[in-house]
C-alpha cells in the first residue's frame, strides 16, 4: 500500500453504484434502466482504478479496459433489443422512444 | 525509457485456451459458410458445422483432464474440474442444436447458431476461470450472446423476454463486477488464489464476497433471485431454453465451486457462505412449489430447473470433497435428463407451435407411445424415482448434506422432492390417462427425427449413470 487513501473513491463509487440500482428499480422506462446499468458498470471502474492505485498494481487498470469494452458491446445489444421491442409491441410507451431517437 | 515488449506466455499457457478458440472459431465458419452456400443448404451447412465445432472442442478439451496447469498467471486453470464442466457444456450445447430447426425463421439459423457457439466458448472458459477478469470475461461473452438468442422466438412475448433478461441480467453481472472490484481493493490482487490470504481489509473483503455472490446466485437463478427465470425460458426459443438450463448454469456453477472451495480462508468460508447455503435450501421449496401452478412446459422445466439447481448447490455445503464430487455428478445428471426433456418438446414442436403447452402432452401415451415413455422416463429421473441417475444423485447429495452437519438442507431436499414428485407424476398422468385419439403420423422429414438423437443419448445416459454414479477422483485442487 502507497500512501495513497482510496476509501473516498471507494464511498464516492458506492454511492454511483446504489443510484445505479436505485434506477432499475425505480424506473420503468428501458432506456433509463439501461443508463443506471451503465452507472452501476462505471461506479466499479471508478473503484478499480483507485484500488489499482493504491496498490500500486497494474490489474485494475486493466480490468477497466476489459470492462469498458464489455460495456460498449452490451450497451449496443440493448439498443438494437430495445428499437427490435418497440418496434413490434404496443404496451412499451412509444413516444419515449420518439423523443430520445437522434 | 522502453523496454522490450514480451509476452510471459508460453505454448503451454495457449493450448488451454484451444477448445475454446476452436468453438469460437467455428462459429465464424459457420457464418462463412452462410454467405458461400448457396439458399438451400446454408440451414444444414450451419447445423452440422456447428456441431462439428462443438465435438473439436470437446474432444480438444479431454487432455487438460490429466495436465492440472495454471495458465496466464493463474488466469485459466486446467485440469478434472474445469475438464468435466468443458465436457457437460458441449454435449448440452450440441444436444440443444440439435433442437435449433426450429429455433428461428431459416435465415437467422446460421447466425443464431454460431451465437450459440461462442456462448458456449464463454461457458467454457467460465468453466476454467480463476481470476477475476477471466470470470467477467467468460460471464459476458456467455451473456451477451444469449440476450440476442433469447429475442429470436416466434412468440410475441420473445423480445420482450430479451429486454427483461438483459436488464436483470446485467445489474447481476454488475453486482458481480462492483464485488470484484472491492475483492481487489481488499487484497490487491484479481487472482482466485490470492483471495487465499488474510484481507487487508477484513470488511471490504466480506462486502465484496456478499455482491459477488449476489450477482453469481441472480445468474444461478436461485430464489429469491429466480423470478425472472420462467418468463426468459418461456419467451426464448426452444432450443435457447434447452440451452440455457444447462450451459449457463454450468458456467456459474464452475464460477461457485471454485469460489467456494478455493478463494476462501478457512476461517471466515463458513460464515460468508451460509448466505448460500440458505439460498439454495428456499430453492428447492420455492422452486417445486411454484411448479405445481404452471401450464406450460418451459415454465414448469424453468421452476424445475430452480429446485434442482438448489439440490446441487446444497451439495457444496460444507464444501466437502464429496460433496464437490456428489454435486458435480448430480449436475451431469441433471444435465441429460432437462435436455432429454426439452428433447422431448422439441419432438411435438409444429411449424408455428413449440408445444410446450401442457394441453400438447393431453393423451401422449396413446397417440406417440415412444415419445411418451422417453418423457415418463425423464420426469422420474427428475423427481428421483430409481433406477435413474436422479434417483443416486439425490441419495449421495443427501448422504453428503447430513455428513457435513447440514441436516436442515437434508430436510429442505427431502420435502423439496416430495412435491416434485407430485409435478412431474401429473404430467405422466396427462399422458396416459385420457385417450387423445387415433395415434397420429409423426413427420418423417429428416428434421424431426433429429430431438431423437437426444432423446435417446438422454435416456441411456439417465438410465446409466444411474446405476453406475461416475465420481471424478482427483478433481482438486482448484485454483493451483
Amino acid at each position: 500500500m502507497t500512501g495513497f487513501d482510496a476509501s473516498p473513491y471507494a464511498a464516492l463509487s458506492a454511492v454511483m453504484f446504489f443510484i445505479g440500482v436505485g434506477g432499475v428499480i425505480l424506473r420503468r422506462n428501458p432506456l433509463i434502466m439501461l443508463m443506471s446499468i451503465e452507472l452501476m458498470f462505471n461506479a466499479a471502474n471508478l473503484a478499480l482504478v483507485a484500488f489499482s492505485r493504491a496498490w500500486v498494481n497494474n490489474a485494475g487498470h486493466v480490468f477497466v479496459f476489459l470492462v469498458v469494452t464489455v460495456a460498449a458491446a452490451e450497451a449496443a445489444i440493448a439498443l438494437a433489443i430495445v428499437v427490435a421491442l418497440f418496434r413490434r409491441s404496443t404496451n412499451v410507451d412509444v413516444d419515449e422512444v420518439a423523443r430520445l431517437r437522434g | 525509457m522502453t523496454q522490450p515488449l514480451t509476452i510471459p506466455y508460453t505454448g503451454a499457457d495457449w493450448a488451454t485456451v484451444v477448445p475454446m478458440f476452436a468453438v469460437a472459431v467455428a462459429a465464424l465458419v459457420v457464418l462463412l459458410a452462410d454467405l458461400l452456400l448457396p439458399r438451400a443448404a446454408r440451414r444444414g451447412a450451419a447445423l452440422v458445422l456447428g456441431i462439428a465445432g462443438l465435438a473439436l472442442g470437446g474432444i480438444l478439451a479431454v487432455p487438460g483432464y490429466w495436465t492440472p496447469h495454471a495458465a496466464f498467471s493463474g488466469g485459466f486453470v486446467e485440469g478434472a474440474f474445469a475438464c468435466v464442466f468443458q465436457e457437460i457444456i458441449v454435449v448440452a450445447a450440441i444436444m440443444s442444436l440439435l433442437l435449433a430447426t426450429h429455433l428461428a425463421r431459416d435465415d437467422q439459423v446460421p447466425g443464431a447458431i454460431a451465437l450459440m457457439l461462442w456462448s458456449a466458448a464463454g461457458a467454457m472458459l467460465m468453466a476454467g476461470a480463476a481470476n477475476l477478469m477471466t470470470i467477467f470475461l467468460g460471464l459476458e461473452l456467455l451473456s451477451l450472446a444469449l440476450y440476442c438468442l433469447c429475442g429470436l422466438g416466434r412468440r410475441p412475448s420473445s423480445r420482450e423476454s430479451a429486454l427483461k433478461y438483459l436488464i436483470l441480467s446485467s445489474t447481476a453481472s454488475a453486482f458481480m463486477l462492483f464485488g470484484m472490484a472491492f475483492l481487489f481493493g481488499a487484497t490487491g490482487s484479481v487472482t482466485l488464489a490470492a483471495l487465499l490470504e488474510p484481507a487487508a481489509s477484513p470488511m471490504l473483503f466480506a462486502l465484496g464476497c456478499g455482491l459477488f455472490l449476489i450477482g453469481l446466485v441472480f445468474k444461478l437463478s436461485l430464489a429469491p433471485f429466480h423470478v425472472w427465470t420462467p418468463d426468459v425460458y418461456e419467451g426464448a426459443p426452444l432450443a435457447v431454453t434447452a440451452f440455457m438450463s444447462v450451459v449457463t448454469k454450468a458456467g456459474a456453477l464452475a464460477v461457485l465451486a471454485r469460489f467456494a472451495y478455493a478463494a476462501l480462508p478457512a476461517a471466515v468460508s463458513p460464515a460468508i457462505l451460509l448466505p448460500v447455503w440458505i439460498v439454495a435450501g428456499i430453492s428447492m421449496i420455492v422452486g417445486n412449489a411454484a411448479a405445481l401452478a404452471q401450464t406450460d412446459m418451459k415454465r414448469l422445466l424453468a421452476y424445475s430447473g430452480i429446485a434442482q439447481l438448489g439440490y446441487i448447490v446444497a451439495a457444496f455445503a460444507g464444501t466437502t470433497t464429496f460433496g464437490l464430487q456428489f454435486g458435480i455428478f448430480y449436475f451431469g445428471a441433471y444435465a441429460f435428463m432437462n435436455l432429454g426433456a426439452f428433447a422431448v418438446i422439441g419432438l411435438l414442436s409444429r411449424e408455428h407451435d413449440e408445444g410446450s403447452h401442457l394441453a400438447a402432452f393431453d393423451g401422449l401415451g396413446h397417440r406417440r407411445p415412444a415419445a411418451a415413455a422417453a418423457m415418463t422416463l425423464f420426469l422420474l429421473a427428475l423427481a428421483g424415482l430409481p433406477p435413474t441417475a436422479g434417483f443416486t444423485g439425490k441419495v449421495l447429495i443427501l448422504a453428503s448434506s447430513v455428513s457435513a452437519g447440514f441436516l436442515w438442507l437434508a430436510v429442505l431436499l427431502i420435502v423439496g422432492t416430495a412435491i416434485s414428485a407430485y409435478v412431474y407424476l401429473k404430467i405422466v398422468r396427462v399422458m396416459y390417462a385420457r385417450a387423445g385419439g387415433a395415434p397420429s403420423r409423426p413427420s418423417s422429414s429428416p428434421a424431426a427425427l433429429l430431438p431423437w438423437v437426444g432423446i435417446c443419448v438422454s435416456a441411456v445416459a439417465t438410465v446409466a449413470l444411474g446405476l453406475h454414479p461416475i465420481v471424478l477422483p482427483g478433481i482438486l485442487p482448484l485454483v493451483k
